[in-house]
């Protein structure tokens, strides 16, 4: 039977089909509807983990029993994870292990744009790189083979846009996959020297092996064509995007770009006059092929940022020489007006980055939907990283600041689901070397949802969803921690939260503030919508600026000036353009 | 047939499903299908696109330049964004419904309606306010189903099919209205 599948479907698919049986995720774009689509599975425990630390523990220890497991995380999700990863790989692998990591070419929802092929081969795993779906459950399917044939963890590295994509899939059964169980043995489960002295020498052989393997291999695919002269070595959708092309040239596939088979590429070196890597991001392939002392060709034809389409591609093999003529015409998108993501109608951190606007405080921003607070409308996070980080970075530069006599306020904000993530620790921290003259506000923005990546659950959901397993008070945490000024507010009574924020960074010491308003969207909040009166309607825009996608200003019949308005469609009702107008003229409908 | 299709709108519109719909419609229908949505950081309010790509053999989701048969526009501005991908002549079907952008909120630039009103004149347009045809058929829900009526017309699927593809795909409660929207799309003027 077949169906059409995205990538990010058909990787849990084959999980299914190789009789997986644990699974672990932390939401992530480009890879969050993998742990979605597996938590359908019956046969498979699935769960969302805290962070991607823990989701990949919990994977590992299914392996350690000897069942097949796999986790998924997005690319800068395995930074988080490294710790256990690059211990865990020494070990002989016994239930089939597989990590499965979103890289986003392109950065369309990422801070950054590392290529986490290096990390697979510095973990030395072996890579599978899937450029459609049916390839993502396929490799899927062999990775967790492999891993047990090999007792090696494995990597599928799958791009944003094969997650994303859509392709027809033939499916198949559940294989029947019973745990082999976990049998003691300490030489190869608990990593001291000298058991770790061993497992370099292992993993070498391990890696050997693979490269041996890879030889032959079905996943590798070599398309030659009759008196072709070039050979192009490409993997995942470029090999796609290149076949729209339909060249008269050879094509070496990798389904597996590490280990490559020094061997096979020796063979092709003799037979072919020109080899050209095409692959994005990294020179990764290209590389590795130059230490095995293959002469090619790759980045200084193709850019070494951003995804490369069939346009490009053709761009590249033109300069090369390759091809004489261009097939697809080189048109630029037109020039209009940008459409930045914005915060939804009733969304509870609105009101919040507006105080924090027209305090002019300096804000040590994180990661979640209240990142947008950096874009044009907001300008109100001054710094951001990566998850957690807030809360360190606050504490590090409010130590040098009061040091050099600086006596501003700086205040850190960061959401629930990044607070159980990795922001606990930093919160630990502010409980050391506590001096008079610091200054610090945190201000939790507790929405009880991962709501950037769809709205996943977290352990503060339980709040508002009862059928969650998980409702960790905040509060109740951090003050059993021994961080006593903690204050709960509601931030849609706007005027009391400019006070209470205000005050915090007024005072010395350590504010936390946990607002209490949860996620619109995810909660499917809908009030009656406000309206405004253009009669009253001074026209000063302070509603506007709130940047609340159903307010404009517009022009009414019988009145000159422009005055504001609501689309009663879009408008859920949360009351804070209301209180920020000077002149009362925004009211409610009923 | 070989048809590639364009999808833009605003997050929150429903493309991701519309993309659906049309690729499982398409398979149903014999033909090897890939497509391909993009959503960008957040949820809601930011542009997002797709396209599905419909023929004998397809290789690569994306639609090169000049390449595009038939753009559907969930709205004006987001349709006019993907235009160099059509080819001359090709089909737009638009929803006249427009979502402002925020730097036309904040009065900083200006809504492109000449631009988008000048469309007609190198692309077969057809205009649709999508959202009140979804009305007159029971849910302003609907929109995109309208669209993907209008689409019906234009590619070789049977009706059969796109019917169960919605059933399919749709709420239970709402299956009545978005059959009625598809309808109404499918014989929209």
């Amino acid at each position: 039977m077949k169906t059409v599948l995205t990538g990010n479907q058909a990787i849990a698919r084959g999980f299914y089909e190789a009789g997986g049986l644990i699974a672990a995720s932390y939401p992530g774009s480009p890879t969050v509807e993998i742990m979605e689509t597996l938590k359908g599975y019956d046969e498979i425990y699935a769960e969302f983990s805290p962070n991607e630390k823990v989701a990949l523990e919990v994977a590992i220890g299914g392996s350690l029993y000897g069942a097949r497991a796999m986790v998924s995380m997005k690319h800068v999700g395995v930074n988080i994870a490294m710790d256990p990863l690059m211990t865990f790989t020494q070990s002989p692998i016994n239930g089939g292990f597989v990590l499965v990591t979103g890289d986003d070419p392109g950065m369309s929802s990422s801070q950054n744009e590392q290529d986490n092929r290096v990390i697979g081969r510095f973990a030395n795993m072996g890579i599978f790189y899937p450029g459609s779906s049916q390839e993502a459950k396929e490799f899927m399917k062999i990775a967790l083979e492999l891993s047990e044939r090999f007792k090696t963890p494995m990597m599928v590295d799958i791009t944003s846009r094969v997650c994303h994509s859509r392709g027809i899939v033939e499916l198949g059964n559940r294989a029947d996959m019973k745990p082999k169980g976990f049998t003691r043995d300490q030489e190869k489960y608990t990593m001291l020297p000298p058991h770790t002295t061993k497992a370099q020498y292992f993993m070498k052989e391990r890696i050997e092996a693979l490269e041996e393997y890879a030889y032959d291999a079905s996943f590798n695919i070599l398309e030659e064509v009759e008196g072709a002269n070039t050979l192009i070595v490409t993997s995942g959708l470029m090999y796609y995007n290149l076949k729209e092309l339909n060249l008269p040239i050879s094509i070496y596939k990798l389904g597996m770009v590490y280990p490559i088979s020094t061997k096979r590429m020796k063979e092709l070196r003799e037979k072919y006059e020109n080899i050209i890597v095409i692959e994005e991001m990294m020179p990764f392939i290209e590389s590795e092929l130059k230490l095995k002392g293959i002469d090619c060709k790759g980045k200084e034809y193709f850019s070494f940022t951003g995804e490369l389409f069939t346009e490009d591609i053709q761009e590249g093999l033109y300069k090369a020489g390759i091809i004489k003529e261009r097939k697809y015409a080189d048109i630029k998108p037109v020039n209009t007006v940008n459409r930045p993501p914005m915060f939804c109608a009733g969304c509870p951190h609105r009101p919040v980055f507006d105080i924090l606007k027209k305090l002019n405080v300096t804000v040590i921003g994180d990661i979640g939907c209240y990142s947008m607070s950096v874009l044009p409308a907001w300008k109100t996070s001054h710094v951001m990283y990566s998850m957690g980080a807030t809360v360190g970075i606050t504490k590090g530069m409010n130590k040098a600041m009061r040091r050099n006599g600086d006596k501003k306020p700086i205040v850190s904000v960061i959401g629930d689901g990044t607070f159980f993530h990795s922001g606990l620790p930093g919160f630990i921290d502010l409980l050391h070397q506590v001096e008079e003259e610091d200054n610090m506000t945190f201000i939790i923005l507790n929405n009880s949802t991962t709501a950037m990546t769809g709205g996943q659950h977290n352990a503060s959901s339980g709040r508002y969803n009862h059928k969650d397993d998980m409702h960790v008070n905040i509060k109740t945490l951090l003050n059993a921690m021994g961080i006593e000024n903690v204050k709960e507010v509601d931030q849609f009574e706007y005027k009391m939260t400019r006070d209470i924020i205000r005050q915090a960074t007024r005072e010395k010491g350590i504010s936390v503030i946990i607002t209490a308003r949860p996620c619109a969207l995810k909660y499917k909040i809908k009030e009656p919508h406000y309206y405004v009166d253009p009669e009253v309607c001074i026209g000063c825009r302070t509603c506007v600026k709130i940047n609340c996608p159903p307010i404009r200003m517009k022009k009414y019949e019988g009145i000159d000036e422009l005055k504001s308005s609501i689309d009663p469609d879009a408008c859920v009702g949360c009351s804070v353009c209301s209180q920020v107008c000077p002149v009362g003229a925004i009211k409610r409908s009923q | 047939m070989n048809k590639n299709i364009m999808l833009a709108g605003v997050g929150g519109q429903g493309l991701v499903l519309a993309t659906k719909i049309i690729s499982e419609a398409a398979f149903r229908a014999g033909f090897d299908v890939k497509t391909n949505d993009v959503i960008g950081l957040s949820q809601r309010g930011g542009r997002v696109w797709g396209s599905v790509r419909i023929g004998e053999k397809i290789y690569s989701p994306n639609i090169p330049p000049k390449e595009g048969d038939i753009l559907i526009g969930l709205e004006p501005l987001e349709a006019y964004r993907w235009i160099h991908l059509m080819k001359d002549g090709g089909h737009i079907i638009l929803n006249t419904r427009e979502v402002y952008p925020t730097p036309v909120l904040l009065e900083q630039e200006e809504y492109p309606y000449e631009e988008i009103e000048r469309l007609k004149d190198r692309y077969n347009l057809v205009e649709v306010d999508a959202v009140e045809e979804a009305r007159k058929a029971g849910n302003i829900k609907a929109a995109n189903t309208v669209l993907i009526g209008m689409l019906a017309k234009l590619l070789t699927i049977p009706n059969n099919i796109w019917e169960e593809i919605i059933r399919e795909n749709v709420p239970a409660k709402a299956i009545d209205v978005n059959v009625e929207a598809f309808y109404r799309g499918y014989n929209f003027a």
